[in-house]
C-alpha cells in the first residue's frame, strides 16, 4: 500500500472506491493562414462560437454562479478585440487566434500575486475549452466511470465539474490548484472529500487501483490492505453516524451532559448576514461587527440609516443581539474619514479611542442603537477598551443620549446592557474592576492573542507563533471569567477560537458562558459541546493552564 | 465628470463573480467609465479587465463617469456595489 499527503485537506470526509482517471485529449490546434478575403468569414465563426457559447453559460450559470461570470468573460470586449486583431492583422484562423489571446490573459493572471486571483487563470483555460469546442465541434474532455468512484484529474475546470455524475462519484483529488480553486469550493458546498495539489497523483495512481481518500487527514491510501479497509469503514460510519446526529440535535439546548447551557451566537457584519444566520439554530447575535455600515459607505452613516440597519436586524434576529461600536484604525480605514499614516496602527487611533474623541460621531451611532432598542433586545459592546476611565467615559456618553431621546419622547430601552470587549492585556489585567461597571464581557481572541503574545500573525515569518491555546492566552480567559462570575456577570467569546471544535471542552471548563462564531459552525459546536462534562472540563482546564507552552497544551487536550 | 470612491468590502476582493457582475452592470451604462485603483486605470466594462487588477478585500476604489448620463449611472453602479455586487 502507498500513501501519499498533501498539508491542507480541501473538503474535509472519507471517500472510498475505484480511481477514474481523467483524461482529456491533446486538443491539436489548427494552423493555417488565412487569405484576406476569408477574414470575415474568420470573424463571423468567432462570432458564431461566441453566441454558442454564451446560450450555454446562460443556461449553466443557473445552477452555479461562477458560470455568470465566465457569461461576462465570453461577452468581454479585451478578448474580443484580442482576437480579432489576431485574425484580421496577423492573417491567424479563429482557434489559433483564441488559442494565442486567452494564453496571453492566462499569463497575465498565473502571474498576479494574490493566490486567489492567480487559481482564477483557470476561469479563462475553461472559456477558451468551451469556444474551442464549439469552434471545432469536438470535445477534448474524456472520461467515464462506474459507481463509487474517485475522480482523480490534473485540474478540473467549473464546466469539467459542471458535467459529473455526482450520483456516481464520491472525491475528487486533483493535482494542480489549491485550496481555494473551483474543484475545492465546489467540493465544499457538495460536501464531497478533495485533495487537491497533489503532485504525485498522476504517476502513482491507476485506472481501477482502490483508494482511500482521507479528506480529515489529507491522506489518499492506495490499494490499501483489508485491515486498513476495515478500520476505514468503521470510520465512515462514525462519521456518516456523527453527521445524522448533528443535524438531529441542531434544534436542542447547546448544554453539558451535566447540565450547565452554553449559548451559541452567530458573528455577523450587516443585515444581509444576519438573514443568513438566523438560517441556523442560533441563541442570538452575539458580534454585530457595526463599522462595515461605516465601510460599505461613501460618507458617515446618518443616525436614521443606521437605526433603520440595527432596527431591521433586531426585528430579523428576534433574540438577543450585540452591536459592537464603530472598530476602525488597525486595518481598516473608511475613505471620507482621513486618518494620519501610523508607524503601529495596532497600536494607535482605533476603536473606543477614536469614538471618544469624535464624540458627535460616537453619539450619532448610540442614539441610533438605542432608537432600535425599542424593537428588539440589544446590547452595546465597546471594543479596545483599556482601563475604567474609558468604560465610564463611553457610558456617560450614552447616559446623555439617552437624556435626549427622552426629551424628545423617543422610546429606548433604558436598561441596555452595556459590555467590554476584552482584547487588550490591561483589560484582562483590569478584569476585577470593569466587571463591577460592565454588564457582560466579550473575550476577542484574535486582537487578544496577537496583543499578549506580541505576534503580528499576519507576519509569515512568525505565523506559528500565533496560537491561542498558549498558556498566557488560557491563564487570561481564566482571570476574565473569574472576574466576570464574582460580580454575577456573563463572559461570552466572540473570536475565531470559539468555533474551534478542539477548544471547546477548554473554553467550557476555563468557565465562559458564551460562544459567539461563524453561523456554519454554530452545529459543530453544539455537538461537541453536548458531549463534554462540565466537571471533566474544569479539571481539564486546570491541567492546560499549567503547562508551559501552546504544544504542550494540545498534547493535553489530545490525551482527553 | 462625476465620481466616487468606494472600500471594496467583498470577502475575496474583486474576484470572478464581483467582477461579473460590474462589468455586467457598467457595459448596460452609456457613460465613459472609468476605475482607478492606485495608480492603475482599468476599463469597468471588462470582467478581464477588472480582474487583472486584482483589487482585493479593503481596498480604494474610485469610478469616474463621463457623459450624458454620467450622474445616473454613477448611481446605479454605486448601489451595485455598496449591495456587494450580489455577495
Amino acid at each position: 500500500m502507498k500513501v501519499l499527503k498533501v498539508n491542507q485537506p480541501a473538503s474535509a470526509g472519507i471517500a472510498m472506491g475505484r480511481a477514474a482517471l481523467y483524461k482529456p485529449k491533446i486538443r491539436k490546434i489548427a494552423e493555417n493562414t488565412v487569405d484576406t478575403n476569408e477574414i470575415p468569414h474568420e470573424i463571423e465563426r468567432f462570432k458564431e462560437a461566441v453566441l454558442k457559447a454564451e446560450a450555454q453559460l446562460k443556461e449553466l450559470s443557473e445552477a452555479n454562479p461562477i458560470f455568470a461570470a465566465h457569461l461576462e468573460m465570453v461577452k468581454d470586449s479585451t478578448l474580443h478585440e484580442a482576437v480579432i486583431l489576431k485574425i484580421a492583422e496577423e492573417g491567424q484562423n479563429t482557434e489559433k487566434a483564441v488559442f494565442g489571446a486567452c494564453e496571453e490573459l492566462i499569463t497575465i493572471f498565473g502571474a498576479l500575486e494574490d493566490a486567489y486571483m492567480k487559481e482564477r487563470a483557470a476561469d479563462i483555460k475553461d472559456i477558451r475549452e468551451r469556444l474551442l469546442n464549439n469552434l471545432t465541434g469536438v470535445s477534448a474532455a474524456f472520461l467515464t466511470y462506474g459507481e463509487d468512484a474517485i475522480l482523480i484529474a490534473k485540474d478540473l475546470t467549473p464546466s469539467d465539474t459542471a458535467s459529473l455524475d455526482l450520483s456516481k462519484i464520491k472525491g475528487l483529488i486533483t493535482r494542480d490548484g489549491g485550496i481555494t480553486s473551483h474543484v475545492a469550493i465546489l467540493a465544499k458546498s457538495l460536501s464531497l472529500p478533495a485533495l487537491v495539489g497533489v503532485k504525485e497523483i498522476m504517476e502513482e495512481v491507476r485506472e481501477e487501483d482502490y483508494l482511500i481518500l482521507d479528506g480529515y487527514n489529507g491522506e489518499i491510501l492506495i490499494n490499501p490492505d483489508g485491515e486498513i479497509l476495515d478500520k476505514y469503514n468503521l470510520l465512515l460510519e462514525k462519521h456518516l453516524e456523527e453527521n445524522r446526529l448533528k443535524r438531529e440535535e441542531e434544534s436542542l439546548a447547546g448544554k453539558t451532559t451535566d447540565g450547565r447551557e452554553i449559548h451559541l451566537f452567530a458573528n455577523v457584519g450587516n443585515t444581509g448576514d444576519v438573514k443568513k444566520a438566523v438560517n441556523f439554530q442560533i441563541d442570538g447575535i452575539g458580534l454585530y461587527r457595526s463599522e462595515f455600515l461605516y465601510l460599505n459607505s461613501s460618507y458617515f452613516p446618518t443616525e436614521e440609516e443606521q437605526f433603520l440597519a440595527y432596527k431591521e436586524s433586531a426585528l430579523l434576529c428576534g433574540k438577543e443581539i450585540t452591536i459592537r461600536t464603530l472598530d476602525i484604525g488597525g486595518d481598516k480605514t473608511l475613505p471620507y474619514f482621513p486618518m494620519e499614516k501610523e508607524d503601529n496602527p495596532f497600536l494607535g487611533w482605533r476603536a473606543i479611542r477614536i469614538s471618544l474623541n469624535e464624540k458627535e460621531m460616537f453619539k450619532n451611532q448610540l442614539r441610533a442603537i438605542l432608537r432600535a432598542s425599542a424593537f428588539g433586545k440589544i446590547k452595546i459592546l465597546f471594543p479596545m477598551i483599556i482601563s475604567l476611565h474609558e468604560l465610564l467615559k463611553a457610558k456617560e456618553i450614552l447616559k446623555e443620549c439617552m437624556a435626549e431621546l427622552s426629551e424628545q419622547g423617543i422610546s429606548y430601552d433604558g436598561s441596555i446592557e452595556t459590555g467590554v470587549m476584552i482584547e487588550t492585556p490591561a483589560s484582562v489585567l483590569c478584569a476585577e474592576e470593569l466587571a463591577a461597571e460592565a454588564d457582560f464581557f466579550s473575550i476577542g481572541t484574535n486582537d487578544l492573542t496577537q496583543y499578549l503574545l506580541a505576534v503580528d500573525r499576519g507576519n509569515a515569518k512568525i505565523a506559528e507563533l500565533y496560537n491561542s491555546f498558549h498558556p498566557a492566552v488560557l491563564r487570561s480567559i481564566r482571570l476574565v471569567t473569574q472576574a466576570a462570575h464574582r460580580y454575577g456577570k456573563k463572559a461570552g467569546m466572540c473570536g475565531e477560537f470559539a468555533g474551534n471544535e478542539k477548544a471547546t471542552k477548554l473554553l467550557i471548563g476555563l468557565g465562559l458562558d458564551e460562544l459567539s462564531m461563524t453561523p456554519a459552525k454554530v452545529a459543530d459546536i453544539k455537538y461537541t459541546l453536548r458531549r463534554i462534562s462540565y466537571e471533566e472540563a474544569k479539571s481539564l482546564a486546570e491541567e492546560a493552564c499549567k503547562q508551559t507552552s501552546a504544544e504542550a497544551v494540545i498534547r493535553v487536550l489530545e490525551e482527553n | 465628470m462625476v465620481s466616487q470612491t468606494f472600500i471594496i468590502t467583498n470577502q475575496n476582493g474583486l474576484h470572478a463573480r464581483p467582477a461579473g457582475e460590474l462589468a455586467k452592470i457598467a457595459s448596460t451604462c452609456s457613460s465613459d467609465i472609468m476605475l482607478r485603483v492606485g495608480e492603475k486605470r482599468v476599463n469597468p466594462k471588462s470582467i478581464l479587465n477588472i480582474m487583472a487588477a486584482a483589487i482585493r478585500c479593503g481596498t480604494e476604489i474610485e469610478i469616474e463617469c463621463t457623459g450624458a448620463s454620467e450622474e445616473e449611472d454613477l448611481k446605479k453602479l454605486c448601489e451595485a456595489i455598496e449591495q456587494g455586487l450580489g455577495e
